[in-house]
Order: C-alpha cells, then sequence, then structure tokens
C-alpha cells in the first residue's frame, strides 16, 4: 500500500503542557487507522494536526509525499466528522451536506444529486428538508459523515464520532462505518478512548499515552502481543505481573516457574525482571494439583457471556483474574493452567508513559 | 377560594402597574387641561403634538440617535466580541471587567465626565456627541449579549466550514454571523431601548437648542405640563405595546411550527 499521510517528529505543546513528544505516524492509502488512548494523550491533537486546524511546533506533515504542515484546511484533501459532529444549526440537512460542494462551485444540479446520494449511503433518505435541530444524536451522526464524503475526500478524519451515541447504536455505527469505508474505498484516520471500537473496525492501532505512541500494529497484534503494560492495560482485562526469565523459554512468576516461548532471541536474557501479561481468559481452569499453579477462588460475578472470577494464588497470595465460560463456587480450591503461548513477556517500563493506568476506583 | 383570592392578588398587581398609564391615556382624550376632571372627549391634544414642531423635532432626535447609536454600538460591540475571541483568556477578562465598569457606573458619573470630556476638546455640544456619548454606553450591553455566543460551539462550527473549504470569510459571513445573531439582535435591541428612555446622560450632553422626548418633557415640567406630552406619551406606550404583542405572537407562531 502507498504511504499517504507521514507525521515527522510532530512536537506540540500549550502553554508547558507537552502535548505530543516528536511523534511519528504513517497513515497509508485506503487503511482505516485508529488512534487509541485515554483522554489527553494526544490523540485528538494528532488528528487535529492532519486537519489543519493546529500547527505543529516542530515537525513536518506530508500528504503524497508533500508538505503540507502549512496548508490551512480549507486547502487540504481530507474532511472530517467533527466530535460533536458540528452540524450548522441554521441549515437545514441538505444545506449542511452540500455547503462543502457550494463552497467548490459544483452546478445546482451537481449538488442536489450528490446530497441525494450522500443521504443514501447514510441510510437517510429524504432527509433533504428536516431541521438539524429535529434530528436524533445518530441521525445527526450520520448527517456528519454524509456532509463530509459528499466532497470525496482522499481521507476522513474522525473524532470520537461514536462518543455521544447510546450502546446498541454505537454498535450499529461500527458496522456502519467499516461498511462505508468498503464502499467508498478512502483512508479512514479514526480517534477514539473505546478500545472496543479500535479493535473491532481498524487495520492499524497505534496506542498512545502521554504523547507517545506506545504500539502500532493489527488489533491482533495490540491485543496479543502488547509492547508494554500500558498497552496491556488498557486493551481488554488482563493480569500484570512482574517476572523474572529464568532461562531461554521459561519464566518465573509469583514463585512459580511457567514455560513460554520467549527467551534471548527477543532480548530477554536469563535472570532479567520482566512484566509478564497474562489475559484472564487465557488462564484454564484444572482439577486441584493438576496445573501450574494452585489457588482458591475469592469471589466470583456473572457478566453475560461468562463468569469472571478472583483466585487468590498459593503461595503468593496473588489474586488472579479469571474468566470462564463455566460455574465455580467461590471458595473452591482449583489448579490453573496457562499455554506457553499465552504468555506475553515484555520488558519493564522504563518511562512513565509506558506503565499500566492507574485507576482510582 | 384560594383561587378568587389568587385572581384578586393578580388583579392587584396589575392595577398598580397600569392604572398610572390608563389615567394618563384617559387624560390625553380629555377636552379640558386639567390633569384631575374629565370634561368630554377631544383629540385636540394629539392635534396640537403634531402640530408642535418641537415636540415633534424631539421625536425625530430621539429615535434617529436611538436607531444610529444602536447600529454603531452593534457594530463596535460585535467585532470587539469577535477580537476578543483570539485573545488569551487572562486578557479577555482583563478587558470584560473594564467593559462592566461603565454599566455598574452611576449615570450621573457618566453624562458630567462625558460634558467634561467635550468641554476639554472644545467640541460643540449637540447632535453628534448624544450620539456619541448614546454610543459609549451602549457597547457594553452589546459586548455582553454578543459574547455568550461567541463560544466553543461557534469556534467548532467556524472549523467545520474551514474543514469543507469554506475560505476564512465566507466560513465567516456564512456560519459565523448567523451564530451570533440573536445575540446581535438582543444587543442592538438592548441598546435601542437605553438609547430612547436615557434622561441623564443626553441632558449632560447635549447642548442647548437640540432636545430629546425625555429633555423636553423636563424642560416642560419647569413651565407646567401640557396635555399634549399626554398624548405623546400613549402614543409611545401603544407603539411599545403593539411591538410586544407581534413579537410574542410570532415566536409562539414559531414554537408551534417547530
Amino acid at each position: 500500500m502507498a504511504e499517504l499521510i507521514r507525521l515527522e517528529n510532530i512536537s506540540k505543546s500549550f502553554g508547558d503542557n507537552l502535548v505530543l513528544d516528536e511523534l511519528n505516524l504513517t497513515v497509508n492509502e485506503n487503511e482505516f487507522v485508529t488512534l487509541l488512548g485515554p483522554s489527553g494523550c494526544g490523540k485528538t491533537t494528532t488528528l487535529r494536526i492532519i486537519g489543519g486546524f493546529e500547527k505543529p511546533d516542530v515537525g513536518q506533515v506530508f500528504f503524497e509525499g508533500n508538505d503540507i504542515t502549512a496548508l490551512p484546511p480549507n486547502q487540504r484533501h481530507l474532511n472530517t466528522v467533527f466530535q460533536n459532529y458540528a452540524l450548522f444549526p441554521h441549515m437545514n440537512v441538505g444545506e449542511n451536506i452540500a455547503f462543502g460542494l457550494k463552497v467548490s462551485g459544483k452546478s445546482d444540479q451537481y449538488i442536489k444529486d450528490k446530497v441525494k446520494y450522500a443521504l443514501n449511503l447514510v441510510n437517510l433518505k429524504g432527509f433533504e428538508k428536516r431541521l438539524i435541530t429535529e434530528l436524533s444524536g445518530g441521525q445527526q451522526q450520520r448527517i456528519a459523515m454524509a456532509r463530509a464524503i459528499v466532497n470525496e475526500p482522499r481521507v476522513l478524519l474522525l473524532d470520537e464520532p461514536l462518543g455521544a451515541l447510546d450502546l446498541k447504536l454505537r454498535q450499529e455505527m461500527q458496522y456502519e462505518l467499516v461498511r462505508l469505508k468498503k464502499e467508498l474505498g478512502i483512508t479512514f484516520i479514526y480517534v477514539t478512548h473505546d478500545q472496543e471500537e479500535a479493535l473491532t473496525m481498524s487495520d492499524k492501532v497505534v496506542v498512545m499515552n502521554n504523547g507517545y505512541i506506545q504500539q502500532e500494529g493489527t488489533p491482533e497484534q495490540i491485543y496479543n502481543e502488547p509492547e508494554n503494560a500500558f498497552v496491556a492495560d488498557f486493551i481488554g482485562d488482563s493480569n500484570i505481573v512482574s517476572g523474572r526469565m529464568v532461562r531461554d523459554n521459561v519464566v518465573e512468576i509469583k514463585g512459580t516457574e511457567f514455560p513460554c516461548i520467549d527467551g534471548a532471541k527477543d532480548g530477554f536474557m536469563p535472570g532479567q525482571p520482566v512484566d509478564v501479561v497474562i489475559r484472564p481468559e487465557d488462564i484454564e481452569i484444572r482439577p486441584y494439583g493438576e496445573g501450574l499453579f494452585n489457588g482458591e477462588i475469592v469471589s466470583k460475578i456473572f457478566i453475560g457471556v461468562h463468569y469472571e472470577m478472583l483466585v487468590k494464588g498459593e503461595p503468593s497470595g496473588f489474586e488472579w483474574l479469571l474468566q470462564n465460560y463455566d460455574e465455580h463456587s467461590v471458595g473452591s480450591k482449583i489448579g490453573m493452567y496457562v499455554r506457553p503461548e499465552n504468555i506475553q513477556i515484555m520488558k519493564k517500563p522504563e518511562y512513565d508513559d509506558e506503565k499500566a493506568m492507574e485507576l482510582d476506583i | 377560594m384560594k383561587k378568587t383570592i389568587s385572581y384578586i392578588y393578580v388583579g392587584l398587581v396589575m392595577l398598580f402597574l397600569y392604572l398610572p398609564i390608563f389615567a394618563l391615556i384617559v387624560l390625553s382624550f380629555n377636552e379640558a387641561k386639567s390633569m384631575s376632571v374629565w370634561t368630554g372627549f377631544s383629540l385636540q391634544w394629539y392635534q396640537e403634538l403634531f402640530h408642535n414642531r418641537l415636540l415633534m423635532s424631539a421625536v425625530g432626535n430621539t429615535f434617529s440617535i436611538a436607531i444610529l447609536a444602536s447600529l454603531i454600538a452593534t457594530i463596535i460591540g460585535t467585532t470587539a466580541v469577535i477580537g476578543l475571541s483570539a485573545m488569551r483568556p487572562k486578557s479577555q477578562n482583563v478587558v470584560l471587567g473594564f467593559n462592566n465598569i461603565p454599566m455598574l457606573n452611576a449615570d450621573i458619573v457618566t453624562g458630567i465626565s462625558l460634558m467634561l470630556f467635550f468641554l476639554l476638546l472644545h467640541i460643540p455640544q449637540g447632535y453628534g456627541t448624544i450620539l456619541f456619548a448614546h454610543v459609549t454606553f451602549s457597547i457594553p450591553y452589546v459586548v455582553l449579549s454578543v459574547r455568550p455566543r461567541m463560544n466553543r460551539k461557534t469556534d467548532r462550527l467556524y472549523e467545520a466550514a474551514m474543514d469543507l473549504g469554506a475560505s476564512k470569510r465566507y466560513a465567516f459571513r456564512k456560519i459565523v454571523i448567523p451564530e451570533l445573531m440573536p445575540g446581535i439582535l438582543s444587543g442592538f435591541l438592548l441598546s435601542f431601548t437605553m438609547s430612547v428612555d436615557d434622561f441623564i446622560i443626553t441632558y449632560f450632553t447635549r447642548g442647548a437648542g437640540i432636545n430629546t422626548i425625555s429633555t423636553i418633557i423636563y424642560s416642560q415640567v419647569k413651565v407646567g405640563i401640557r396635555p399634549s406630552l399626554f398624548a405623546l406619551s400613549t402614543l409611545i406606550f401603544v407603539i411599545a405595546f403593539v411591538a410586544l404583542l407581534v413579537v410574542n405572537f410570532k415566536s409562539n407562531k414559531e414554537e408551534e411550527v417547530a
């Protein structure tokens, strides 16, 4: 795939607050790229720099190899779906969608056809004369999409477009977005703090924290092979524990030796302290004594598809998070097993932004 | 029982508010010049009003000054708000603080200081100085009513327009101005009523030979009020009343449509 947008060494601060620090990012043609991270991680600022609404303090933005850093937003071949849609309240739906076409001086007939086509595309046929205030949140969202794509941009920037919708609608719109992306065949750059959205829709996920890119990769890579504790923690539930490499393919965690698939070839030397990620669904329940380690179930809740349990490991007392389709009663003693390939070993964080987030609950 | 009491109470309030105006209206149709005895219906005071050149020119001055002053103040105030939005929040607060002082300041102080200012600069007082004074005291009200519309949402809409390819000027004209419009309109109306109402500042800045409605009434009080002034007041009240009815009726109708 050809490179479409490249950010080079972008730094940006607001006052004393450094939002982006020497960020490098490449977006390829026809890719669905998601910038994912907690609020304040710099993802929206990155999007606004691509859109031309913010100027980077340092660094350059390239579009098809041309430096567009100084270009104002109205001269860039991209359109944005804004966070709260930013639909023009004093215009009706048709006028909103036609705005960009009118500015570029298209003929009335062309505009009319194009508005109709765009409304069809977002499943809101015949909505031309409706007022913005009469629309539901989901409909406004679709109009915002239509208003952007009607201009046939090379890239569509989406700033948390589903943030204001309820869960059911959000899931529906995720499918819609993927469908639209396929039909239009253009590049999407999507900003969200919702890891589920990021994983379901993207070709590439860029996980950000404190102005740094923590990891870039396919959703599978991000989920299965997080590179540091922050990514592991932010993407899904996980057990993140300190461990120590014993030798190649063996890691010691809380006094138990686990077979794994990492070693010197991945840069983990014997004796080196590491962080280990084990997803709760990857801990298998065996009869007591028949697993790699044992524990006692201390709590259990049913969360729809599966049960979520906290298990106090022996002898460390560390509480493991488990997910299992079978019900086990609180107080029962179980054995636990983890397949070597499900043990993800990461280097210890060197910087604060690589650490797991501490949530105040 | 409770209901009757509440009706009576509301009736009393209405009576208290409107009885004086009602008395004024009745007396404007009185045949005699008396302020207390009703002698018969007549339109002679209205005739006198329309033939009184002094009064008519005062009416003309009042409204032309009000319209001009509120137009100028609206333009200056609106551009001030737009300029403000580009400033750092700290400086914005300083400017807004200064903006609020003239509103809290007593009219008499504003009036006298304006008069001294004109005298100091040897500016002959007349229509121009009144207009200048009215523009001055109206600007803060315009700023205050337009400013809340210049918010994050307006910024976003402006950005959205730019994103869709609009030039700064086009985005401003087509998106920002309509977004500010309700504030601009209410700022204009506020300035207009303040200007029509004003007596003190006008009195100190008008110089000799020019009158507005308020100053001419004041000067006539000293020599004895003629019922033609009742007629004038009645007309002003009726016009305001009708305008209010029309506005209310229209906004009700708009709500029904929406």
